[in-house]
């Protein structure tokens, strides 16, 4: 039996060295979910046709009276397309689909998720407003309010506006602390025919519902702009920012029109340590990639087919239950009726953005790629007890060698040193603890293993090759056709 | 085997060799700097679908199996442009392309831009297939390389007057939309026109001989149309993909324009090669 088991053990190693882990039941360890960012947002966007339903979460963590928020939008919001829904169900996404840690053989209580929330787009003084200054004052400002209604614990405007400076000045006299470099950002918001949409919190609503915290705010409306006005909100932060897109379409995967949209690294062999950082690790694993992609991509962090009646596995394996109806209902997506109603397609993209890398607005466009992907990690634990067989000492050798890739390939991804894990790589006795290792350190040198994200590939080595075959080929042709 | 060598250097003068090798490099490019997933069923089945049917047609109308090149560039444009969700949705894309060269022709000019053709095809009778505007990114070294690419490969053609109007024309409007109206700063123009997307379009897609009219103010005009349609396209109606697609509705115009402006159809190799002189004494 205990043969048995290293041969496994030794032929998934070896599976795991050629890249192509396609398909096996691990257990899942641990994930790294959006918790791991502090100036983020999240955000789901469903996209049928025309029709755009946006789901903005609110990490607003301070004093509710302070609250406000200020998104351009392309059409007139009336009270019927705008509605508030249950946090939870971004933690439920983002559950479901965070990169994920998976381990052969032990299993690891999962890491507590906790999420930390700081950001905001404008932010509201202290003082109260009477309503009737708002709307009398409105000429002079050339501003317009073109709806004005209370949904759950916000109140809402929706303003139209014919100048930046008038629109600025409105915000600014009713107590909404615009940054400096807003109103130049304003300005083509404005002449792009764009509406504001701008948030407070309605006082009376949240002492009366008693919510603890304010629920993410839904807009449901037509346009032919499928995009995130990321621009405004750069506004009044000078670094990057990170956003979380859980995208949801009928036919296939949600991409940036007018950023690149990268895969992040997947089914990459890491040491068994990893598990006890896996939220460090993945987080200086983004940083790397995002560094070498060079600031200005987005990434792609899951896509699968979500489609409640559709009978595939809706992960491998499943950090978090995969979404139901309710989980549709929530999001938004209104052609999923009684969990039945046609295809549903989950993206999950990772944005980190800044004013100087990200100029333009967000575009996406909707694919009919339906191609799974998940962002995952893969630990093999080695095998315990007596190893003093002929099988037994080869499997010492190959642990060995398995491991120094593991580690070369930990520092390709996350820039971590390997040098100062050599322990990692001794533990062949055959009393290995899957758990010992030492604390993980930064390392500033670059190693010189292949950068983590991709390198070339023997297929493609192969196919540069036959190209130039062929096109020797072609050039030899013509003489030949011409002299016969 | 001295003349052979000879034969070949000449041969190689051909810019449809330039064309494929810079091609072939940005495939490259793509696969090892771009991240993208290198899809090696897809080339095979693009390339060797698309040689396949020009051997075919040529057999067919009983020409010389020289021109499997241009088949070889199309199959390229293809791979660098097309994606798909299914394998045979290439082959398909590649027979398409090839075959429109051949079917869809008037006064012995074929009529689309074959691998526009095969791309807006593969996307209108599958459903199943996309272009992806954003994935060459907006690199300002991508810009020279292909600038700078492209270039070369047009200087050897000739056909440098359609890039140029066409971009030329496609940032003075963005300029007047985006900086002078609407107010946004030129870093916004920057990313639109570096778009690796764009470049490509301008300087491998519409300076195809063969499918842009054949005097020089007919293809100025044929740019400028193009521009125009581009710009409104994306800016009106927000087509993330409005090149591709305005190319193809474009077509009739090459028509119109030739018979306004008449001027000699396009050859390859104007007696570069060997070829045409060992055609000509039918040697």
């Amino acid at each position: 039996m205990k043969h048995l088991k290293t041969t496994i053990l030794i032929f998934t190693a070896l599976l795991g060295s050629a890249g192509t882990v396609s398909s096996f039941c691990g257990f899942y360890v641990a994930s790294a979910g959006a918790e791991l960012y502090n100036d983020k947002s999240q955000v789901i966007l469903v996209r049928d046709g025309n029709h755009s339903i946006i789901t903005m979460s609110n990490d607003f963590k301070g004093n509710v009276r302070d609250f406000a928020m200020v998104v351009p939008v392309p059409v007139v919001l009336k009270k019927d397309m705008v509605k508030v829904v249950d946090p939870g169900v971004f933690k439920r996404l983002d559950a479901y689909s965070g990169p994920r840690l998976v381990e052969y053989y032990d299993q690891n209580p999962c890491q507590k998720i906790e999420y930390l929330y700081d950001k905001i787009t404008a932010t509201r003084s202290m003082e109260a407003v009477t309503e009737d200054s708002e709307i009398v004052e409105v000429k002079k400002y050339k501003v317009t309010i073109e709806e004005k209604y209370t949904v759950g614990e916000y109140d809402i405007l929706v303003l139209s506006a014919k100048e930046s400076e008038g629109l600025k000045q409105w915000l600014i006299d009713n107590d909404y602390k615009i940054p400096e470099k807003a109103e130049r950002v304003l300005e083509p918001y404005i002449k792009s025919n764009m509406k504001f949409f701008v948030v407070k919190v309605n006082l009376d609503e949240v002492s009366q519902t008693g919510f603890s915290e304010l629920r993410p705010i839904q807009l449901s409306f037509e346009s032919e702009r499928f995009m995130l006005p990321l621009r405004l909100g750069m506004a009044n932060s000078r670094g990057t920012q990170d956003m979380i897109v859980y995208a949801f379409t009928r036919s296939g995967r949600v991409e940036a029109a007018n950023y690149r949209t990268v895969n992040m690294p997947t089914a990459r062999m890491v040491p068994t340590f990893v598990k006890q950082q896996f939220g460090n690790f993945y987080k200086d694993l983004f940083d790397r990639r995002y560094n070498s992609e060079g600031k200005d991509a987005v990434f792609l962090e899951y896509a699968w087919n979500v489609t409640p009646t559709w009978p595939g596995a809706k992960c491998d394996p499943c950090v978090g239950p995969p979404p139901v109806y309710n989980d549709f209902k929530e999001a938004g997506v209104p052609w999923i009726n009684n969990g039945n109603g046609g295809n549903v397609f989950f993206t999950r993209l990772h944005v980190r953005y800044s004013e100087d890398k990200f100029p333009e607005d967000l575009f996406f466009i909707v694919t009919p790629n339906t191609e799974h992907f998940q962002s995952r990690y893969i630990v093999t634990n080695p095998a315990y007890g007596d190893l003093s067989c002929d099988l037994g000492i080869k499997y010492q050798h190959d642990l060995k060698i398995r491991r120094k890739k593991e580690l070369m390939e930990l520092a390709a991804l996350t820039g971590w040193s390997a040098n100062i894990y050599t322990k990692y790589v001794e533990y062949g006795s055959g009393k290995i603890d899957s758990s010992g290792s030492t604390q993980k350190q930064r390392n500033s040198v670059v190693p010189i293993a292949p950068r983590g994200g991709h390198g070339p590939t023997l297929p493609a080595l192969v196919f540069i090759f036959a190209f130039i075959g062929i096109v020797f080929l072609l050039t030899r042709l013509r003489p030949l056709a011409t002299i016969t | 085997m001295k003349l052979r060598f000879k034969e070949y250097l000449k041969e190689l003068r051909d810019p449809r060799y330039f064309q494929i090798i810079y091609l072939f490099l940005f495939l490259v490019y793509g696969i090892f700097n771009l991240a993208w997933d290198a899809n090696i069923l897809k080339y095979s089945l693009v390339i060797g679908s698309a040689l396949l049917t020009q051997y075919i047609c040529l057999r067919i109308t009983k020409q010389g199996i020289g021109s499997l090149k241009s088949a070889l560039i199309t199959s390229l444009g293809l791979c660098l442009l097309l994606n798909a969700d299914k394998a045979w949705i290439y082959v398909l894309a590649g027979v398409l392309a090839i075959s429109s060269k051949f079917i869809i022709r008037i006064k012995n000019k074929h009529l689309f831009n074959p691998a526009n053709f095969g791309i807006i095809m593969a996307i209108i009778l599958t459903g199943d297939a996309w272009v992806s505007p954003g994935q060459w990114g907006s690199n300002a070294i991508l810009l020279y390389f292909i600038g700078a690419a492209g270039l070369m490969v047009i200087l050897n053609v000739g056909r440098i007057d359609t890039s140029l109007v066409f971009i030329g024309t496609y940032t003075f409007l963005l300029l007047g939309r985006d900086i002078y109206y609407l107010g946004w700063e030129f870093d916004v123009v920057a990313h639109k026109i570096t778009n690796g997307s764009l470049l490509l379009f301008a300087f491998f897609m519409i300076t195809d001989p063969m499918t842009i009219p054949n005097h020089r103010k007919g293809r100025i005009i044929w740019s400028v149309l193009v521009a125009v349609l581009v710009f409104l396209a994306s800016s009106r109606l927000y087509v993330q993909t409005a090149a591709v697609w305005v190319l193809f509705f474009v077509t009739p115009a090459t028509v119109i324009l030739d018979k306004i402006y008449k001027a000699k159809k396009f050859e390859w190799h104007f007696g570069l090669s060997m070829n045409s002189i060992s055609n000509k004494f039918n040697l």
